[in-house]
């Protein structure tokens, strides 16, 4: 087993005052790896918003997309609406965070209907429908609903997998993304426990895969600090992972990265490099030994969920590009993020470049923001919805010539 | 608290509302435990007045949504919108703050050693300097010295989340004699 072994700030204070060492309690996830010289920055997570945003206190007129598209409110009354996919039926099916619930937006005679068919779970942020099954991944659970399509109304009580998966159960960056892959096999990220630490590198900072029913885990990479959103490209099948840099290295250091995995059981690099940085809180490496980043995503913009397009309403240049939402910084003086980006790829499957597509949600002025763009998911008829966790809102976006 | 008690309580509690401050119809039950101007004179439940609204608000959806438990609260919140937990939020953020009425004497040398121990722990980076709180994170100045070692220790015990799981970290392995230096330095500070 490999341990990765962390020559950490706290560790050093720790070996310094052996007195004070047995009642430091250990320093919480959002402030480890934080040095001294930052001990009294007021930068902390920002509050969810776990209420109803009515839609007039929607931000969407706010917001910005490039010429000949247009962005309109789709759906509301979600709070916590973070990732989305989409039935077989084209119910859209939305997971959360702190509020435990998993949504349901179905549409019918051009209506729309939002509705709870999970609640009281922990973090239920991993969705993936399958044959007609929706798998709803929480920090600690694994439940899977058969026929949810048929049984929206009379939501069944769910299979219950926890066990067959047997992840961890860490709360911190323990929530999940879940997506299955052409193989059929059910993907997922497991995140490390911590800002930064001594963590298992066979256990946690993973991509790993399973057979739908749990069983025959596989590492698909490793060394990915913390994913919550991956697609598979669409003519390579090849996997696309976005990741989480650490905090407190500074504002504008390490960058979100995005991850091409080419063969199962890479090793992307950490928590010793993110592309040439080598962390200096984690030991000398050579950064050439590990995969290096597809592309690099700014500096804690909190990419989150990414997926390719493959539609036709959209002008033939966003064919084949990543779409990527970046949920925005915390630890960052000023705020970072907060919008859509589209990556282009060429026909080697190079990132050619990496350019705002939705904006709007910061306020760069006054320093503050409007909504968090979590998660995007292209839709059959070529459109692409935006999940904004904050205002509990899904927008559309469409482009017409 | 059996039906009738309740009753007769809310029906007090309908007369010791402050009437300076508008207070919704819904937090009139509040007033029985929470105190007359969100002062507590209860054991081990919290003041209210002076809390940040969104502290108020979001915990009063962990409760509504079943994600926290302290009886009797989830059973209050049951039914309540949105709109009416925003105003029963809005309603304490008003009123000032201030000690519980009974609060006990002040122990320079506990509140010293609580001191230490706070400013080793970084709580007022959060909650800031003064400890009246913000956004998510409570307010703790004048806090009932009973209700925050309580809950103190169900962070520590894993026994209480957040809305994040931040505090559960910050008190892990911290001993009853901390947390009861801690509890009384924040309830001593006006």
């Amino acid at each position: 087993m490999k341990r990765a072994t962390l020559a950490l700030g706290l560790a050093a204070t720790l070996a310094a005052s052996p007195v004070l060492a047995q009642q430091t309690p250990p320093v919480p996830g959002w402030q480890q790896g934080r040095p001294d010289s930052m001990a009294a920055s007021p930068l902390a997570p920002h509050a969810p918003r776990l209420t109803v945003t009515p839609p007039d206190q929607v931000p969407v007129a706010a917001l910005r997309v490039p010429q000949g598209f247009q962005i309109e409110l789709w759906a509301h009354g979600m709070p916590g609406a973070r990732a989305m996919t989409e039935g077989e039926d084209g119910t859209v099916f939305v997971g959360t965070r702190a509020i435990g619930r998993v949504y349901a937006v179905t549409e019918a005679g051009g209506q729309r209907s939002t509705r709870t068919i999970a609640e009281r779970l922990t973090e239920p942020n991993g969705l993936a429908v399958r044959d007609g099954n929706l798998y709803v991944i929480a920090i600690n659970r694994v439940l899977r609903y058969d026929g949810i399509g048929r049984r929206m109304g009379d939501v069944p009580q769910p299979t219950d997998l926890t066990s067959a998966f047997n992840l961890p159960t860490d709360a911190h960056h323990g929530w999940k993304f879940a997506a299955f892959g052409p193989d059929g096999r059910l993907y997922l990220n497991i995140g490390v426990p911590c800002n930064i630490c001594e963590f298992n590198r066979d256990t946690h900072a993973l991509i790993v895969s399973f057979n739908p029913d749990g069983s025959d885990r596989r590492i698909e990479a490793r060394g990915i600090r913390n994913s919550v959103g991956f697609d598979f490209h669409p003519t390579t099948r090849e996997l696309w992972v976005t990741n989480n840099g650490r905090d407190w290295a500074g504002n504008d250091i390490p960058e979100d990265s995005l991850h091409r995995i080419r063969r199962s059981g890479e090793d992307h690099g950490f928590p010793f490099c993110v592309g040439s940085w080598n962390d200096p809180a984690a030991g000398r490496r050579n950064c050439s030994e590990f995969t290096a980043p597809a592309a690099l995503l700014g500096p804690h913009t909190a990419s989150l969920g990414i997926r390719f397009y493959t539609g036709t309403q959209f002008p033939a240049a966003y064919r084949g590009a990543a779409f990527i939402a970046q949920r925005g910084s915390w630890n960052r003086e000023q705020l970072s993020g907060y919008q859509v980006v589209v990556a282009r790829l060429d026909a080697q499957g190079n990132v050619t470049g990496v350019e705002p597509f939705l904006t709007g949600f910061r306020d760069e002025a006054n320093n503050r923001f409007l909504g968090r763009p979590v998660y995007v998911l292209p839709r059959a008829d070529g459109s692409l919805l935006v999940a904004d966790e904050q205002n509990g809102a899904i927008y559309r976006i469409t482009h017409r010539q | 608290m059996k039906p009738a008690i309740l009753a007769a309580a809310l029906l007090a509690a309908a007369f010791i509302v402050p009437a300076g401050a508008q207070a919704p119809p819904e937090a009139e039950q509040c007033a029985t435990c929470h105190g007359a101007e969100g002062r507590s004179e209860t054991p081990n439940v919290p003041s209210l007045a002076g809390m940040p609204a969104e502290f108020i608000t979001l915990q009063m959806i962990l409760f509504r949504e079943g994600l926290r438990d302290a009886p009797p609260m989830p059973q209050f919140a049951q039914g309540l919108s949105d709109a009416q937990i925003e105003q029963i939020a809005a309603f304490y953020a008003s009123l000032p703050p201030g000690p519980a009425p009974d609060r006990g004497p002040r122990d320079v040398a506990l509140a010293e050693r609580g001191a230490a121990l706070s400013a080793r722990m970084h709580c007022g980076v959060c909650h800031l300097p003064d400890f009246r709180g913000r956004a998510q994170m409570p307010r703790l100045a004048g806090q009932r010295e009973d209700f925050l070692a309580q809950t103190l220790k169900e962070y520590r015990d894993n026994r209480r989340v957040g809305t994040d799981t931040q505090m559960n970290a910050v008190m892990y392995g911290v001993s009853d004699a901390d947390i009861a230096a801690l509890a009384h330095f924040l309830a001593q500070r006006d």
